[in-house]
């Protein structure tokens, strides 16, 4: 039972949803249909069809020559005038000359026969026509003058301003380009000059500081050469002043020895080579001072 | 050939079409009066669909149409015959050239192919009112005796010769004009409407007959049908442009 019931609630949702879902498409196809192509289509379509329908069974008299001619030729032999299609033909043949006794009627069905060529003027207009084909240009007219052709002037013109106003918007943006390239490229170009200027003027300071250095650094060496050339010349003559002054106490001490002790030549030797170690340890004392050695 | 000829109806029945409604009446309609009635409605929506405001910027199809018209008329008729003041004329030259346009080409859609213009009531009447509409403008531009004057002695001719020059304007310009307009229209539709029934009527003879020999006519059948269109065109711009040059001489004598 409960199962029938809901079975029943979700038909009847279904049903509604889709109630809705036609009604919602219902309301879009009109609402498309008003204000659409779709509208004016169907009217087009509807009035070329209705007009189409209209004019085909109009069919132009459609008479031919032919038909007429045998049209004719049988109403006047069912109406009995001849009795034969040979005496019908005989007659109407020698109305030409003047001959047959059926003048009359001959005559009578020759001019039905040249009737046959004959039709409507179709040079005198016709009245209706005029009429109709006078209101529908008037109608016609009247709305182009009132409508159609403001309408479409409008949006020719619409466009073609709106076509200008791109092209200008188009020219004023290309002039605005031009003019940041212009000065994007002024800019480039000058910070191309000042680097290559700061470039040159580092490059120049360089230079000149490297010559500095290393007219600095030879002046040092020089005045460093000069300075060691000045000491050891002053360690020089330092060290032969010591040396003179340390041969001269040496010579007075050896004097002083050679005297005291009565020197013989052995003693001699000894003192000599003692003096000659005496002068090689204070010459090696001395160089050894001189190269700023401990 | 007897029976070719038989076969073939009467020229103006092929002009002659019965009453469909209204049988009896001033207000009878038949087929020319349909086409007539189409001609209307079709330029009506082609300039109604064509005036819808747009977003693309590029026109098409029906829109297309539309604008090509009043842009050749503008161009090409108005401000080349009459100048930029003859735009106010732009509405009536668009609708005559629509309007003539439509009613002649009729002559080659299927089922209908008949040309209205092929009946002289609508050329007749069109010429009647352009007639009307070029002394009017002449008169209120020049007035009426500055208009007379300059129709009918056009300046520049020396004086002896004004004796003949004079009734030549005075006929040609308020007699010939609006006759040869009518004329012009419905005999070259005439003529290009007996040529598709001769062809058509021709082919289906010899067909009947024997085939091979309708393939010749059939050809120039639709060689006349291609022909037919570009009539039906250079008829309704004729027709326009003799409006602008007759609208242009009202209001510029001096040209």
């Amino acid at each position: 039972m409960a199962n029938t019931t809901e079975t029943a609630k979700l038909a009847k949702l279904d049903t509604a949803r889709h109630t809705k879902a036609l009604s919602l498409f219902a309301s879009t196809m009109t609402r498309h249909l008003q204000h659409s192509l779709m509208k004016s289509l169907l009217v087009l379509s509807v009035t070329t069809t209705a007009i189409l329908a209209a004019a085909m069974p109009a069919r132009a008299a459609g008479e031919t020559i032919g038909g007429c001619v045998l049209e004719k030729l049988n109403t006047s032999f069912e109406d009995g005038n001849y009795r034969s299609l040979e005496q019908m033909l005989t007659s109407t043949a020698s109305k030409e000359n003047g001959k047959s006794d059926d003048d009359k009627k001959g005559g009578t069905l020759e001019k039905k026969l040249e009737g046959c060529l004959e039709a409507p003027d179709t040079i005198i207009p016709a009245l209706d026509e005029v009429i109709w084909g006078g209101l529908a240009f008037l109608v016609l007219l009247g709305f182009m003058q009132w409508k159609g052709f403001p309408a479409v002037k409008r949006a020719m013109d619409a466009r073609s301003e709106k076509i200008r106003n791109d092209l200008d918007a188009a020219d004023d943006a290309k002039t605005s380009a031009q003019r940041i390239q212009t000065e994007y490229e002024e800019k480039l170009k000058n910070a191309e000059e000042k680097a290559a200027a700061i470039i040159e003027e580092a490059r120049a300071k360089a230079s000149q500081l490297k010559l500095d250095l290393q007219a600095q650094a030879e002046a040092e060496i020089a005045e460093k050469r000069a300075n060691a050339s000045a000491e050891i010349d002053a360690n020089r003559s330092q060290a032969i002043d010591d040396l003179r002054s340390e041969i001269a106490t040496i010579a007075v001490d050896a004097a002083e020895q050679v005297v005291a002790a009565s020197i013989n030549p052995e003693t001699h030797r000894q003192l000599i080579d003692d003096y000659i170690d005496q002068v090689s340890a204070s010459g090696a004392a001395n160089t050894a001072r001189t190269n700023g050695s401990p | 050939m007897n029976f070719l000829a038989l076969e073939f109806p009467p020229v103006s029945h092929l002009f002659d079409w019965p009453t469909i409604w209204l049988d009896d009446t001033l207000l009878a309609v038949n087929k020319t009066v349909l086409i007539y009635i189409a001609a209307t409605i079709v330029t009506m929506l082609i300039f109604t669909l064509a005036g819808r405001p747009r977003e693309s910027l590029v026109p098409a199809g029906i829109q297309h149409v539309a604008e090509s018209g009043v842009t050749f008329i503008e161009k090409s008729v108005v401000m080349q015959i009459i100048g930029p003041d003859g735009k106010k004329f732009m509405p009536l030259l668009t609708s005559l050239f629509f309007f003539v346009l439509f009613s002649n080409i009729t002559e080659v859609i299927p089922f209908i192919q008949f040309p209205a213009n092929g009946r002289m009531a609508i050329p007749a009447t069109l010429a009647l009112m352009v007639w009307l509409i070029y002394n009017v403008v002449g008169v209120k531009k020049q007035g009426m005796f500055g208009y007379l004057k300059n129709s009918l002695f056009p300046p520049g001719v020396p004086w002896p010769l004004y004796t003949i020059v004079a009734p030549i304007e005075l006929v040609s310009t308020f007699v010939v004009r609006p006759f040869s307009l009518a004329v012009r229209l419905w005999a070259n539709m005439v003529a290009g409407h007996l040529l598709l029934v001769t062809f058509a009527i021709l082919s289906a003879a010899l067909w009947e007959i024997y085939y091979a020999p309708a393939v010749l006519p059939f050809a120039m059948l639709i060689l006349m049908t291609g022909f037919e269109i570009l009539v039906s065109f250079l008829q309704a711009f004729i027709f326009t442009i003799l409006t602008a040059v007759y609208i242009g001489g009202s209001m510029h004598p001096e040209h």
